[in-house]
């Protein structure tokens, strides 16, 4: 029997590895400051050819599937190259226009009713998917397919909450009807969508892969794998999708050759894709003839690839510190490193609900004792890793207008104690006064939650020491990364301090970064993502056991910004985040992520793709392939 | 013989099982995550986290979850490893497909290391038995003490920093898109793991054989054999070898089986797309058809191994019967 231990001790070892692994990695790409190191502009003379060799580290949750991706690695593979949707994006970086939403496959802007609730679009003429489909001409119904299988519960979507304010949605998800009441096809080319409520963002959201047309037939028998049989509309396609037959029964049919998971996802061209105006966005690019990305590997190993030319870019991962530091200080190195804000914040969630927190002077000391400087440091990349965010909604969201607004400056981001005090003093737990509220019970082993891999611990012994001059000790739990939202995100745990959240746009729009984040639908375990309790109700507060009566809520700012459109719903955004930092004080955001891409010797016209914050993988010409 | 296959046939299909309801308690009654709570993904509701758990079989009794994963495991066309249950959590591809795409990666590396384990394990082991005490055999204790002590993952990302990345002697790790199984292994991208998995395996059979040959070389028969005037090479190989390698046969099984079920460290370190690193994505993501796909795999492995040991060993050593 003595043998058969190593069955045991195998099971053993997957054990281990499952409490050891748990969930996945941080969801915000870490990244530097001066956006842009000499970033190449298009060059006219630039040739079509080659291959770009790109590498994944893991596509762990990867299925290509438009409706189930929630995720800006396949949405920037989707936008540059497989899918193209209503609107879109120029694939650029945010100073060259990248968070402008244009028309893709609409000819022209969507016209919207004066009571903002129906929106018409028309479609482009001409256009066609992909082998085997090239003869299919994509019309208004492919845009009505995609979205009702959003809200087909057994195709699994990732984010139909973007489209329910589409009318009759839920009736179709709930089976009581066939069709999508607000979505109609008044002809072949236009595409008329009714809402329940007016939103100034729709043009955003059929920006969004879920949107992209799909074909007649082709997800039958597909609810779950639609990924491996995608159809696509952009200037690339999956290596064999030609070879895809619809005409076989769903389960005879075999997947396509270049979705390999776990080893290699292999793009070719799309023969039936319309150069030039057909595709103003990408028209004059996609220049390399196939987009190979190996998956798995290291972020080490795949620094030295890059370094000797075996590879030209990581999509996923961070790049090493000493190989960042190269890059910057040599000089042949430098024009390959390239460096933009990644459109992500990082802050320390405030539960309003909870004791100490529940005093908002509290919560501004808070942000005045905290080293955020500190914080940044202890990141990778250290002072690159990004900008000292002093407010909530990140810049590519909110442009310019919140440059120069700082509620809680100090002095190099690294905290002002003194200030700390002096707010300190106004709270009702500083009994006496004296800046430091360590007589209250209440101030002592705040219960903080934190993630248990690098930097948060460090960061977390940081912040205790930025609060023990306040009178607020720190009792600090460490969890892997899923388990510590899932701690935050459930009212009942009564965390009182998250101290490792990171949020990025999904898309170039304020209102990302405020239902989700401080909204009451936003509540709750089975709910995402509004930590700090913003906006709960005395019933719903009272069910998870808090004693605060009530608490601040911004549902009545939320109510006004969310219908307006273009700048005017911009600026009620900035008066939304001014009236968050200075009234209701959920948060202290610490840092406006950056993205640091290295490319190698071989990509020429590197450019920064703002909507994925990755690259626009359609501009990366090949250097092997210019004459 | 016959009974003897026949009662090893169903004490393998009782490991199995047992193996696979401990797979499944763990992953079901002490998971590492919520899989529906994961496929609905970070920014969800409700409505779509119930929807997922339906769609993933997870809002089924138990053992009606259970069942479903048990039938998977019986060896028959249509129910064996069947789509409507071992279908990923994580990337939505049937398991059988993963598994068998993966499998010829993971026999290459457990063949080839295995062969070179034995190339080197066994001459320098028969060498320092006959030789003790010599300088022979003091370099090879020296190498056994090295090659046991150093890990895997350090072995392997020393060997790639050296020989790939320094020195540009050997291709570095994966396997780029494109390239088949046939091309990585003629570009020679199985030599580096190769070599540090077969590393600690050498040494470990170094010791083994040097201890064993030198334990039959003092036995009476060996003795008697020298007496009635047999060359050493035949003494040896003859008389003492056939001997000592009864227990390097046996470990040899048992460590091929366990390898051919994954070599997770080496797999990982080199980006080899195998059972082993499917096994750690299964983990990690929680995606128990994955997991419980590889592990029943691995399981079989093992014991299949066993079973050809014990049935090799009548072969190799002649006192043994099976019954």
């Amino acid at each position: 029997m003595r043998r058969y231990l190593k069955l045991l001790a195998l099971a053993g070892v997957f054990t281990i590895v499952a409490a050891a692994c748990n969930t996945g990695g941080d969801t915000v790409t870490t990244t530097t400051p001066p956006p842009t190191d000499g970033e190449t502009t298009a060059a006219p003379e630039l040739q079509r050819g080659g291959t770009l060799n790109m590498a994944m580290l893991s596509d762990d949750g990867i299925t290509y599937d438009p409706q189930k991706e929630y995720y800006s690695v396949t949405w920037s593979v989707f936008r540059c190259c497989l899918l193209r949707t209503l609107m879109s994006y120029r694939g650029a970086a945010a100073d060259e226009g990248g968070t402008e939403v244009l028309p893709d496959l609409a000819a022209e802007p969507p016209t919207v009713s004066a009571d903002g609730l129906t929106w018409t679009f028309k479609i482009r003429e001409g256009v066609t998917y992909a082998p085997p489909l090239q003869d299919v001409e994509i019309t208004a119904q492919d845009f009505i397919r995609a979205l009702e299988r959003e809200f087909t519960p057994e195709a699994g979507a990732a984010y139909p909450f973007y489209y329910s304010i589409i009318e009759g949605t839920d009736a179709f998800n709930e089976g009581e009807a066939d069709t999508i009441s607000g979505l109609t096809a008044v002809d072949d080319k236009t595409l008329e969508v009714k809402l329940t409520t007016p939103a100034g963002d729709l043009p955003f959201r059929f920006a969004m892969p879920a949107t992209a047309p799909i074909p007649e037939g082709v997800t039958d028998g597909h609810d779950e794998d639609y990924g491996r049989f995608l159809v696509a509309s952009g200037p690339y396609m999956f290596q064999g999708a030609d070879l895809l037959d619809f005409t076989a029964a769903p389960a005879d049919q075999a997947p396509v050759a270049g979705f390999d998971p776990g080893r290699a996802h292999v793009l070719v061209r799309n023969p039936s894709w319309g150069e030039g105006e057909s595709d103003p966005l990408r028209g004059e690019f996609a220049y390399a003839d196939e987009i190979n990305i190996a998956i798995g590997g290291t972020e080490e190993d795949a620094a030295a690839k890059i370094d000797n030319g075996e590879l030209d870019y990581l999509i996923d991962g961070v790049h090493p510190a000493d190989q960042v530091q190269r890059y910057r200080t040599t000089p042949d190195l430098q024009a390959r490193i390239f460096i933009h804000p990644s459109d992500a914040v990082r802050y320390l969630s405030m539960n309003v609900a909870s004791p100490p927190f529940d005093d908002v002077h509290v919560r501004r000391s808070i942000n005045l004792a905290t080293d955020k400087d500190g914080l940044r440091r202890l990141r990778p990349g250290g002072e690159l890793a990004g900008e000292i965010a002093e407010h909530i909604m990140v810049p590519g969201v909110l442009g310019d207008l919140l440059a120069d607004y700082a509620p809680y400056a100090t002095a190099n981001g690294q905290g002002d104690i003194e200030a700390a005090q002096a707010e300190m003093a106004q709270s009702k737990y500083d009994t006496n006064g004296d800046g430091s509220c360590e007589e209250s019970p209440e101030c002592n082993n705040v219960l903080a939650v934190t993630d248990e891999g690098d930097p948060y611990p460090d960061q977390a012994a940081l912040l205790s020491e930025n609060y023990a001059p306040l009178g607020i000790t720190l009792d600090i739990k460490q969890f892997d990364r899923g388990t510590m939202y899932d701690k935050c995100n459930d009212p009942a745990s009564h965390t009182t301090f998250c101290l490792a959240p990171g949020w990025g746009k999904d898309y170039a729009n304020a209102t990302t970064f405020a239902e989700p984040l401080f909204g009451n639908a936003s509540l709750g375990p089975d709910s995402c993502c509004n930590y700090a309790l913003v906006g709960a109700t005395a019933e719903q507060l009272a069910e998870w056991g808090y004693d605060a009566p009530e608490v601040p809520s911004i549902e009545d700012k939320l109510a006004e910004c969310n219908p307006l459109q273009g700048d005017e719903q911009t600026q009620c955004f900035a008066e939304l985040d001014q009236l968050l930092m200075e009234e209701v004080v959920p948060w202290v955001p610490y840092l406006f992520d950056n993205n640091i891409d290295i490319v190698s010797e071989n990509v020429l016209n590197y450019h920064f793709d703002q909507f994925a914050g990755l690259g626009a993988y359609e501009k990366f010409a090949i250097a092997s392939a210019q004459a | 013989m016959l009974r003897y296959l026949i009662r090893r046939t169903l004490f393998l299909i009782l490991v199995l099982w047992i193996i696979s309801v401990l797979t499944f308690l763990i992953f079901v009654k002490l998971p590492a995550g919520d899989p529906a709570r994961r496929a609905a993904g970070r920014r969800t509701n409700e409505r779509i986290i119930a929807q997922a758990r339906k769609n993933l079989g997870l809002d089924k009794p138990v053992i009606v979850q259970y069942a479903r994963f048990a039938k998977g495991l019986i060896p028959w066309p249509g129910l064996f490893l069947n789509r409507q249950v071992y279908f990923s959590y994580s990337n939505y591809v049937p398991v059988k497909e993963e598994l068998y795409q993966r499998l010829p990666i993971t026999i290459t590396l457990t063949v080839g290391a295995a062969v070179l384990w034995l190339l080197v394990g066994l001459p320098i082991g028969i060498i320092s038995a006959v030789k003790p005490r010599s300088i022979a055999d003091r370099a090879s204790m020296i190498f056994a003490l090295f090659g046991v002590s150093a890990p895997v993952f350090w072995l392997g990302l020393v060997l790639l920093y050296v020989f790939w990345f320094q020195l540009g002697w050997a291709a570095g790790s994966g396997i780029p898109a494109g390239e088949t199984l046939w091309q990585a292994i003629l570009k020679g991208r199985f030599i580096l793991p190769w070599v540090a998995l077969s590393l600690a395996f050498a040494a470990f059979y170094t010791r083994m054989v040097r201890g064993n040959l030198m334990e039959v070389l003092s036995e009476d028969y060996i003795r008697t054999a020298r007496a009635k005037g047999l060359s050493e090479r035949r003494v040896i190989f003859r008389h003492g070898l056939r001997s000592a390698l009864t227990p390097v046969v046996t470990m040899f099984g048992m460590d091929v089986g366990l390898l051919l079920g994954g070599a997770i460290i080496t797999e990982t370190v080199f980006n080899l797309p195998g059972l082993g690193r499917y096994a750690i994505q299964g983990i990690r993501g929680s995606d128990f058809p994955a997991v419980m796909g590889v592990t029943v795999l691995g399981t079989f492995f093992i014991i299949v191994a066993n079973l050809v040991v014990d049935v090799l060993y009548a072969f190799v050593d002649p006192r043994i019967q099976l019954s």
